[in-house]
């Protein structure tokens, strides 16, 4: 299983990733920012059903509030008129979650690439040599560079910019999407939830090499920019919210950029 | 149901964290490869725990408790923590290199930066560690580092010769620790052994160069790059006869006379030779990650012969008597005719079908009377009787 993930995902993505590099004048951050662009371009399609299911679901939500009042003591009932809601709107409420479960192995395919080419230690560069395809362009770029910028990618920043930028753009991401609520419950929920993932990741970048967090703080950029491209600002702009949430309720979605 | 898909999806990512995290290959632990040293009838090697040891052979053989005479063992430690970590505790530090021994002291550098000078007589006692009175001394000698030490360190008479992580070469006195010179930054980081010859100290980098340094004062008398492609150089080097053999990253062994600036001959295997090349009888014997042992002919680069030991090959090879010994990154070892490249394996004791020894062979073993002694990633010391064809013994470095 080990090795046919390697041979199918993991090593093209790694020979890839030192490819560009070399490419790239042997710089190893620019190849990373240029693989995280070309994976994100690829998974597009993905991302694009990924949103457009979730905007759906959104805009289903005062619905679903309708009847979670209605029927909030019946359990049963209210999953039953849920999924019948759901049916009438063709809406699959996985349909969010299954394109960002086929994106996963890539992210982590990326993420191990990363972790490999950089060979910080020893033992990781004579385990390199296992997955290397005998191109010359591979070869010329090994071992890499792994300054970018004030970064060493190989180690965690040891400021709190990349952090700050990691955690930024995460929650940047995720207000566009967050529906305000009028539940006082669903209200703080979604508060939480808003500061723990960019919290979270902010924290994994003071812990993982940078050369990883790069890969974050890329790949939220690009989010922000495919979010904004489908969606606009969507909910990050303050004081429309309470507009946007009229629309939801009428029309089953957020309002398009203007 | 929102609420339950955010926690989900919030699960599933750390989930998806954790385990690609834990993917085996990813970022490897230093854990270090030394090799072992023979004097005197002692062998000395660094532990994958850290440890400087030194094994009296002799006693192992008797299964005697350790340390029994001439033995004794030093933990190299480092501080650690800080970061999120709220407490600074130590740490023990990987050795990679083979340390290097003259008389009592043993010198040694670790993967924290610093070289390290060990009298034997003082470690025999557990004394506190530097003991100045017997020469014991840990360079740089303030807490300050220099950058990871990854080669081995190289003697001359009066003086010790260590690469860092820094890009540079250190030579230090040999009885005080005082830095005699330090040289110019030569490559991004230096992971390579030094070879000494002449009065001269042979540097190969990852960036694509071969300097030869003087010994005295560290001043460049020398440089070669290969012109087109750029490629670095992954092996130390060996200096035979006027020339300098190395091996680069793009699987080539490059030959060079001393001086020039064109390679005298290059020879392609299959993938990278990652160990330094052994040169005897105007004969280069190198091993490949593609798992072939090749004898070259050192004077123009004709293969002579090639044997498969079926997996990478990490170390040198061993020139014993009239035998070469080569280990193999899976734990088989052969004994190989070097003039004809005919061989055999070194059968398992306990079961034929498995290798030599149980464990991963990454550290430069050493021979003596017809014993090889290798250290296996196991961090357990082997020993080898190549008449006999078999493991006479096996002692755990980890011990109490």
């Amino acid at each position: 299983m080990a090795e046919l993930w390697n041979l199918i995902i993991l090593n093209p993505m790694l020979n890839g990733l030192i490819a560009l590099s070399s490419v790239l004048g042997g710089s190893f951050g620019l190849a990373i920012i240029a693989l995280t662009v070309i994976v994100r371009l690829i998974l597009l399609p993905l991302t694009l059903k990924q949103l457009k299911s979730t905007k759906a679901l959104q805009g289903m939500q005062p619905k679903i509030q309708e009847l979670q009042k209605k029927y909030g003591k019946n359990q049963q009932k209210l999953q039953q008129e849920m999924m019948k809601l759901y049916k009438e709107a063709g809406v699959n409420p996985l349909g969010c979650i299954w394109p960002m479960l086929v994106q996963f192995p890539v992210w982590i395919a990326l993420y191990q690439s990363i972790m490999r080419a950089l060979a910080t230690t020893p033992e990781s560069l004579l385990n390199l040599f296992q997955h290397l395809y005998s191109w010359g362009v591979v070869a010329q770029a090994i071992p890499l560079d792994s300054h970018f910028l004030w970064l060493n990618l190989g180690s965690p920043d040891s400021t709190l910019i990349l952090a700050i930028i990691v955690g930024g753009s995460m929650w940047v991401q995720q207000k566009m999407v967050t529906a305000p609520s009028a539940d006082p419950r669903q209200k703080s929920m979604n508060s939480m939830m808003l500061l723990m993932m960019p919290f979270m990741f902010g924290l994994f970048t003071l812990m993982f090499p940078s050369g990883l967090s790069l890969f974050w703080a890329v790949s939220n950029v690009i989010g922000i920019g495919i979010q904004y491209w489908i969606t606009g600002w969507g909910y990050l702009r303050r004081g429309t919210s309470a507009q946007v949430v009229t629309k939801l309720g009428g029309k089953g979605g957020i309002t398009k950029r203007p | 149901m929102k609420q339950v898909k955010i926690l989900f999806l919030i699960a599933f990512s750390l989930l998806g964290l954790v385990l690609a995290s834990c993917v085996p290959g990813g970022t490897q632990p230093a854990q270090g490869w030394s090799g072992i040293t023979l004097n005197d009838g002692i062998l000395y090697m660094g532990s994958m725990d850290g440890k400087i040891m030194a094994v009296n052979p002799s006693a192992r053989s008797q299964n005697l408790s350790f340390p029994a005479d001439g033995e004794w063992e030093y933990p190299i430690t480092a501080p650690s923590g800080g970061g999120l970590s709220c407490s600074q505790t130590s740490a023990s530090v990987a050795i990679y290199g083979t340390p290097a021994v003259d008389e009592a002291l043993v010198f040694s550098g670790g993967y924290n930066g610093k070289v390290y000078a060990l009298n034997a007589s003082a470690r025999s006692q557990n004394l506190d560690f530097p003991q100045m009175r017997d020469n014991e001394w840990f360079y740089p000698k303030t807490s300050e580092v220099i950058g990871a030490i990854v080669g081995s360190p190289v003697m001359s008479e009066d003086a010790i010769y260590v690469t860092s992580s820094n890009g540079k070469v250190y030579c230090l006195d040999k009885h005080f620790g005082d830095k005699k010179w330090e040289s110019d930054i030569l490559a991004k980081k230096l992971w390579s052994t030094p070879y000494i010859e002449g009065g001269k100290v042979y540097i190969s980098t990852f960036d694509g160069h071969l300097y030869a340094l003087s010994a005295e004062d560290g001043s460049i008398t020398w440089s070669f790059a290969i012109a087109y492609p750029k490629i670095g150089f992954v092996s130390s080097p060996a200096v035979y006869e006027g020339t300098i053999f190395a091996g680069s990253f793009d699987g080539n062994l490059y030959a060079v006379e001393i001086g020039e600036s064109e390679p005298l001959w290059n020879f392609t295997g299959g993938n990278c030779f990652w160990a330094a090349p052994v040169v005897s009888n105007s004969t280069v014997y190198a091993g490949c990650l593609n798992g072939n042992i090749y004898a070259i002919d050192a004077t123009n680069g004709t293969e002579l012969w090639s044997f498969d030991v079926g997996s990478p090959i990490v170390v040198s090879p061993l020139l014993v008597d009239d035998s070469l010994v080569v280990a193999a990154e899976s734990g088989n070892v052969y004994v190989i005719n070097p003039k004809t490249g005919i061989g055999e394996r070194i059968r398992n004791p306990g079961n034929d079908n498995k290798p030599t020894i149980n464990a991963l062979v990454q550290a430069s073993p050493c021979a003596q009377e017809g014993i090889v002694y290798i250290r296996g990633q196991d961090n357990c010391l082997y020993a080898l009787d190549i008449e006999q064809g078999r493991v006479i013994w096996k002692f755990p470095l980890t011990t109490q």
